[in-house]
This record gives C-alpha cells, structure tokens and sequence, in this order.
C-alpha cells in the first residue's frame, strides 16, 4: 500500500547526513514520517510551503531552507504534497 | 624669404606672442617695435597696424573673458572626487542630521520614533543575507526525493483483504 513511500523515506535517511524526514498533504495532514521528525510537523510544513510559494506564484514552488547552527530543515512543495528533510550540517 | 614669409603672415602673432624673430630689437619694446619695423615694409601694412593695436586688446579681452567664463562654466571632478569624507565628518553629519529631523518633526509637533525592524534581533543581519544559499547537490536531492515521494504517494492504494461488505445473517 505505502510500500512505495516507505522506500522513497529508507533512501532518504540512508543519505549522508539527513536524519529525518516528514511528508504532508495539501491540508497538513501527514502522509509518512522517518527518522527523528515528528509527525505534528507535518501541518506546520504544509503552511510553511504554502506561504512561501505565495510570493512567487507564478515560478515553480520554492525549496525553503531553515537553518540552526548545526541542522537545517529543507522544504518543498511538490504538486499536493509537501516534503521536508532534516539534515546536519 | 621664409623669415620674410612668416613675419607677414604673423604680423600681430610675433609681437603678442613675445617671440624674438630676425627684427626684433633688444632694447626697444614690443609696441614700437613692431610699428616701426612695419613702417619701413609699407603703408599698408603701417594702416592695418594701427587699427591692430586696439584690436589686439580687443582679442586679449575677449580671450580672458572667454577664458573666465570657461573656468565659472567647468565643474573640475576629479577635485571633487579628491574630497572623501572622513569617519569623523559621517558622525558629524549623522549628529547634524538627526538634530534638523527632530527640529522639524518638533515643529510639525509629531513624535519622532524609529519603526521596529524586521530583523531587530539579528545582530549582524548582512553577514546572514549574504551567506551561501543552498547547495546545489541538496537542491537536486531534495528536487528529486521529494518527486519521488509524489509520485510514491500516488501510488497508494486501499488493498482490501477481506470483503468491504458483510452480509449479517439476517433471519
């Protein structure tokens, strides 16, 4: 069923340096999550993404970076879903 | 026959211009000079020396006025460019400036107050403007995973094991 995602998910935590992932519908509704990221994430990354793409609307929906001093969180958009991953840096 | 040549042509040039020539005399100036040594070549040339006098000063006016309205009329940049303000005279002006924005707004009688500021948090807010967005190689990866995941999450399907239906056993 979620097979698939799962693996999309498995790849990207077997990446170096991410530790986290978390994805999101259109309503903020979380579609799967890996690693250390919580699914309440996920509603707060759906607006997130849906805010920043509000300043361009007419160009491809933006990749926001949030960033600490040693992780980032990376957002973005694509069609319905909303994708974020966490990394060290 | 050159020097001759050259003298006629420069009858006013070699006098004004101060240069000795063949005919110039040592101890005699340059005004009698020149009308004596025109009087010995001819009466016409004696007639146009005569009228050559008042006009030469006529020429030299009008080239020193010329010359002055050249001088009010030309901004000199690179004197311009030469005046760079020292830090004291930035703090100065800044000093002087806040002092006539506060006399202006006390007399409209507004109060003057600097707005909050969006990054008033951010100590060195330029540094953190400038610094290196994201890298190309996690753009890609973050590009392509998240397709990825898209299209993966299309592919979800409800796959029914059981029937969705149950009949009850209904007497």
């Amino acid at each position: 069923m979620e097979k698939p995602l799962e693996r999309v998910m498995e790849e990207i935590l077997n990446t170096t340096d991410v530790f986290g992932c978390v994805f999101a519908d259109h309503q903020g509704l979380c579609l799967g999550v890996k690693g250390r990221a919580s699914t309440e994430s996920a509603g707060v990354i759906g607006a997130i993404a849906e805010e920043a793409s509000k300043l361009e609307p007419n160009s491809r929906p933006p990749v926001i970076v949030l960033e600490s001093e040693n992780k980032m969180c990376i957002i973005q958009r694509n069609g319905t879903i909303t994708g974020a991953i966490y990394k060290l840096i | 026959m050159g020097c001759c040549y050259s003298f006629f042509c420069n009858d006013d040039g070699s006098s004004q211009n101060g240069e000795p020539n063949e005919r110039t005399h040592l101890l005699v100036n340059t005004e009698t000079n020149n009308i004596n040594i025109q009087g010995n070549n001819s009466d016409d040339y004696l007639n146009q020396d005569v009228n050559a006098a008042p006009k030469k000063t006529d020429e030299q006016s009008a080239l020193s006025r010329i010359l002055q309205e050249t001088a009010t009329n030309v901004i000199d940049v690179a004197a311009l460019d030469a005046h760079n303000l020292q830090q004291h005279e930035y703090l100065d002006r800044v000093k002087m400036y806040n002092m006539r924005i506060q006399q202006v707004l006390a007399a409209n009688r507004q109060p003057y107050k600097v707005k909050t500021l969006l990054l008033q948090d951010v100590s060195s807010a330029d540094k953190i403007l400038a610094a290196e967005p994201i890298s190309a190689e996690d753009y890609h990866f973050v590009t392509s995973m998240v397709s990825k995941a898209s299209l993966a999450i299309t592919e979800i399907k409800v796959e029914h094991k059981e029937d969705l239906v149950v009949p009850f056993r209904i007497p």
